[in-house]
């Protein structure tokens, strides 16, 4: 990795006059918005170079509009803001030639990918930024090739961005702002719309930035991401509510649940711990969590030091057995697929797939249909919530689509409550009985109040007006917008208008609601309400299928169906899905095993006794604490206490624990 | 979802039809659908589809990509044929029915017309297929800089003209999505009397402008994100220029155009 880096010229270049001068520095600003909303509230920040600085905060907290402000595409009302060097916003009197002299340093990438790419063309889109400063041709040609290799993506360079996945995009969105060489580089939640490997794939390219010196300021709404960090602040109306590294900012459990946020998934271990009575230090960094973890069982336990080096160790995702691996998970997925008790255990599911084959015309490059679902099939039992889990293009979208009686399957059919969506009547029926709420369902909003949006589709029901009315009030009261009732939809708050969206087809009254990634985009508050709403709608008996990216909410459900490149992988209770044997065939579909699991796993591959494969946070802490009880009174019986406090479904590793005595 | 919109899309490949200057393709392309409207026998007909064959050929584009961008227009070809079907009278009497009457020339004028429009797509598909939107963008920048002298926005149409082409596919997969969460919700889209149809596309329609509008807004931080001011101070990757190879192009659209008016005898 010898790539010549800007970032080193720069530094060159400022080096001279001060090498401490901020990049970007804010002294009380404020910056109102219409009603006399407070965006910015009489906030100061300084951004030195080369930090990666990680902006966090809820939905309206002021975030976005701070990046606006940070990459000059916004003055402020009040304050003094120096930009790259420029006062851009003195005493609140904007300069407009220097706001214009410093945008031509400052980057920005945000949410939407859609938005941010102006041609048709991969090249010629991160070419159109230099193009606009003025850089001669030559110049061009090299950075375009310099910004898609740092991002990954030069194979693409040709490419039609509109036929590229999300995560894709971003970053010929991040390779287009690069080639125009900003000093600061802004992210405004550049990962909220995409998936798991999306979002991890824009880490990589950040971490890659932050090595190279880059200044890089990050939105997110994940805490997660917020780790690495060289400094976070926590946004809260307009003000910057916390500051510090990551591990300080973190600490405040109490101030972080106030403010909407939760904490990275260590410190909600470590805290879980601590109400079970385990003393450990809590601690961001995962890595020294485990080891004092795995210390603090070694010490207080004796654990025999040669057992686990001895010990046959199930395959980690990690450190997949090369030889055997793909056989053994391939049988595996096959008995699955065969399992025939699943359809067998419920005479009359709510929905029944079968062999449903799907495929799309003339969109490859090639024209020849493109497969989308082959053969699937599978059933969802009355009142269960089912989770769909698969990467982008795997095929989900279609099958909701199908599921939702909108598509004709190309063969095979689809049964609803045990009618046939064949028909062009029956489907006009089905869909009072299965309700679809499509990603991003705040874009089929249209009417003139929130009521009005909501009474759409009762009113299509052909309901009387006293039955429609009181179905909206039911349905805006279980989401929490009695409140907003008369108000624009248009005017509510993203999450806001995302739960009108839902109440739209809660009033249909529908005895299953299908939802195709129902938290992407919202914040850790939006994303807890939504899921409590969704428990209280499966409570009242409604069944529920969820296309989800997110494993920890997969394996909330009853049943996970994973679907991959068009087929069903598997297809069972998240304990069969989730099993540390499937951890390969997982990883390989892009999903991984849900974070609880993956630590147990790898917890046990540093010489912990076997924790019973936990799948949430509270069975880890559960079976660890579990595990120190059973250790700590007699530790010469560890083995056999050890296997007596692993729950049920680990049979096999029963027979692992033993091994060591022979 | 199922059949994306494939009108506008680049097709990237190495042909002497590829690195021609888009000026001069452009201007070629307009010399075929004007002169299109000229083609009144068999022989100019003919002429027309060896031209367009010959440059399909030449640009290494699939035969299947560019009849691709024909089909969307076939319902309109097919009105237009019947109206000359009825429309033109003259010849012999081939078939009658009330007021309507088919002849022979009406028959030749319907697959005439049609045939001849087919021209004009084909060259225009294939202006698409073998020019990025940015080549695009800075042809009509070039074209119309005479008219910019009278005030006209050449470089802001232009760039709006690109970035049309690049929103029609998002702004289709919009729709469809919305058609069909209002088709969940019991709207009844393409079916019922008018009225109820019309009635049907509005929650359809202002949902579609409130996202593209979503969009724009978007699309507006974004040019003001990577410094688009308009046409002034950008420079260009790939600055155009004509080469030999561009001026022999119009050379030969000037023989295309020779070759129809001496045909026009026959």
């Amino acid at each position: 990795m010898t790539q010549p880096t800007y970032a080193n010229t720069i530094k060159q270049e400022t080096s001279p006059s001060a090498a401490v001068a901020p990049i970007a520095s804010l002294r009380h600003v404020t910056l109102l918005y219409e009603h006399g909303i407070r965006a910015l509230d009489d906030l100061s920040l300084d951004i030195a170079p080369g930090e990666r600085l990680c902006v966090l905060g809820a939905n309206g907290s002021g975030k976005s509009t701070l990046a606006s402000v940070l990459c000059g595409l916004l003055a402020p009302d009040e304050g003094t803001v120096d930009l790259v060097g420029q006062r851009v916003l003195d005493q609140g009197q904007p300069d407009f030639a220097a706001y214009t002299q410093a945008h031509r340093q400052l980057g920005l990438v945000f949410q939407n990918p859609d938005d941010q790419i102006v041609t048709s063309v991969v090249q010629e889109d991160v070419a159109f930024g230099p193009e606009n400063l003025g850089v001669p041709p030559q110049e061009i040609g090299r950075r375009v090739q310099r910004e898609l290799h740092r991002v990954a993506m030069e194979d693409y360079a040709l490419a039609d961005p509109t036929r590229l996945s999300g995560g894709q995009q971003q970053r010929v969105a991040i390779a287009g702002a690069l080639a125009m060489e900003p000093r600061l580089l802004v992210l405004d939640e550049p990962g909220a719309l995409l998936d798991v490997r999306g979002r991890r794939s824009i880490m990589k390219v950040i971490d890659r930035l932050q090595h190279t010196g880059t200044t890089v300021v990050h939105v997110t709404h994940f805490m997660e991401e917020a780790l690495q960090a060289t400094r976070v602040i926590v946004m809260d109306r307009g003000r910057i509510a916390l500051q510090g590294m990551p591990a300080q900012v973190f600490a405040h459990a109490d101030e972080l649940a106030r403010l909407g946020l939760e904490q990275p998934f260590s410190l909600r271990l470590a805290t879980a711990l601590d109400s079970r009575g385990l003393d450990v230090p809590h601690d961001c960094n995962e890595d020294a969590l485990r080891a004092s973890i795995v210390g603090h069982f070694r010490d207080g336990t004796a654990i025999d030091a040669t057992k686990h080096t001895a010990q046959p160790r199930r395959t980690a995702p990690s450190q997949p057995d090369a030889t055997g691996a793909g056989e053994q998970t391939a049988a595996h997925t096959s008995e699955f697929a065969a399992r025939p008790d699943n359809a067998a255990a419920d005479p009359s599911p709510i929905l029944d797939v079968r062999h449903v084959s799907y495929s799309y015309v003339a969109a490859g490059q090639d024209g020849r249909p493109r497969p989308a679902l082959d053969d699937v099939s599978f059933t969802v039992a009355e009142g269960s919530a089912t989770a769909i889990v698969g990467q982008t293009g795997s095929g989900k979208s279609t099958l909701l689509r199908i599921m939702c009686a909108l598509e004709q399957p190309d063969e095979g059919q689809v049964l609803i409550g045990g009618t046939s969506t064949a028909s062009k009547a029956d489907r006009k029926r089905l869909h009072s009985v299965v309700g679809y709420v499509m990603q991003h369902p705040e874009r089929q909003l249209f009417a003139e109040t929130v009521r009005k949006d909501v009474a759409y589709g009762p009113t299509n029901l052909g309901l009387s007006p006293d039955e429609v009315s009181q179905r909206v009030d039911e349905a805006l009261d279980m989401v929490g917008l009695s409140h907003k009732a008369d108000a624009s939809p248009f005017e509510l708050s993203g999450g806001q208008k995302r739960l009108a969206a839902l109440a739209g087809i809660l009033a249909m009254r529908p005895r299953v609601l299908v939802l195709d990634e129902p938290t992407a985009g919202l914040d850790p508050r939006g994303r807890a309400q939504l899921r409590t709403i969704l428990r209280q709608v499966h409570e009242s008996g409604v069944t529920i299928v969820q296309v989800t990216h997110s494993m920890e909410d997969a394996v909330h459900a009853d049943h996970v169906i994973v679907l991959d490149r068009s087929h069903v992988l598997m297809d069972g209770t998240p304990q069969q899905v989730f099993e540390p044997r499937n951890a390969q065939v997982l990883t390989e579909s892009g999903l991984g095993l849900p974070r609880p699991l993956r630590w147990a796993l790898d917890l046990q591959d540093q010489g912990m006794p076997n924790l019973g494969d936990p799948l949430t946070t509270a069975q880890l802490a559960d079976a660890l604490a579990r595990a120190e009880d059973a250790s700590s009174p007699a530790s010469d019986a560890a083995g056999a206490t050890r296997v007596s406090s692993t729950t049920a479904p680990a049979q096999e590793s029963a027979g692992d624990t033993s091994c060591p005595s022979a | 979802m199922p059949v994306r919109i494939t009108m506008g899309q680049y097709y990237p490949a190495q042909s002497p039809v590829h690195r021609a200057d888009p000026r001069m393709k452009t201007i070629a392309m307009l010399v075929l659908v004007i002169t299109c409207f000229f083609v009144r026998n068999f022989w100019q007909l003919a002429l027309g589809y060896a031209v367009i064959a010959a440059l399909i050929a030449l640009a290494h584009v699939p035969a299947k990509k560019v009849l691709d961008s024909v089909r969307p227009l076939m319902v309109m070809f097919a009105v237009l044929s019947l109206m000359n079907l009825f429309v033109h009278t003259g010849g012999d009497v081939l078939w009658r029915l009330g007021p309507l009457t088919v002849t022979t020339a009406g028959l030749w004028a319907a697959v005439l017309y049609t045939l001849r429009l087919v021209i004009a797509v084909v060259a225009c598909a294939l202006l698409l297929l073998t020019t990025t939107p940015t080549q695009l963008s800075d042809t009509f920048d070039a074209l119309l800089s005479p008219l910019a002298r009278l005030g006209l926005p050449a470089h802001e149409l232009a760039m709006v003209f690109s970035l049309m082409l690049r929103f029609i596919p998002t702004l289709g997969d919009e729709a469809s999505a919305i058609m069909d969460a209002q088709t969940a919700r019991g709207g009844a889209l393409g079916e019922g009397s008018l009225p109820q149809r019309v009635r049907a596309v509005g929650p359809v329609l202002v949902a579609l402008f409130a996202s593209s509008m979503h969009h724009a807004n978007g699309l507006a931080r974004a040019l003001d994100a990577r410094c688009y001011v308009g046409g002034a101070s950008r420079t260009h990757w790939h600055p155009l220029r004509m080469r030999r190879t561009d001026w022999l192009g119009l050379a030969l659209c000037a023989a295309y155009c020779a070759g129809l008016a001496l045909l026009c005898a026959l």
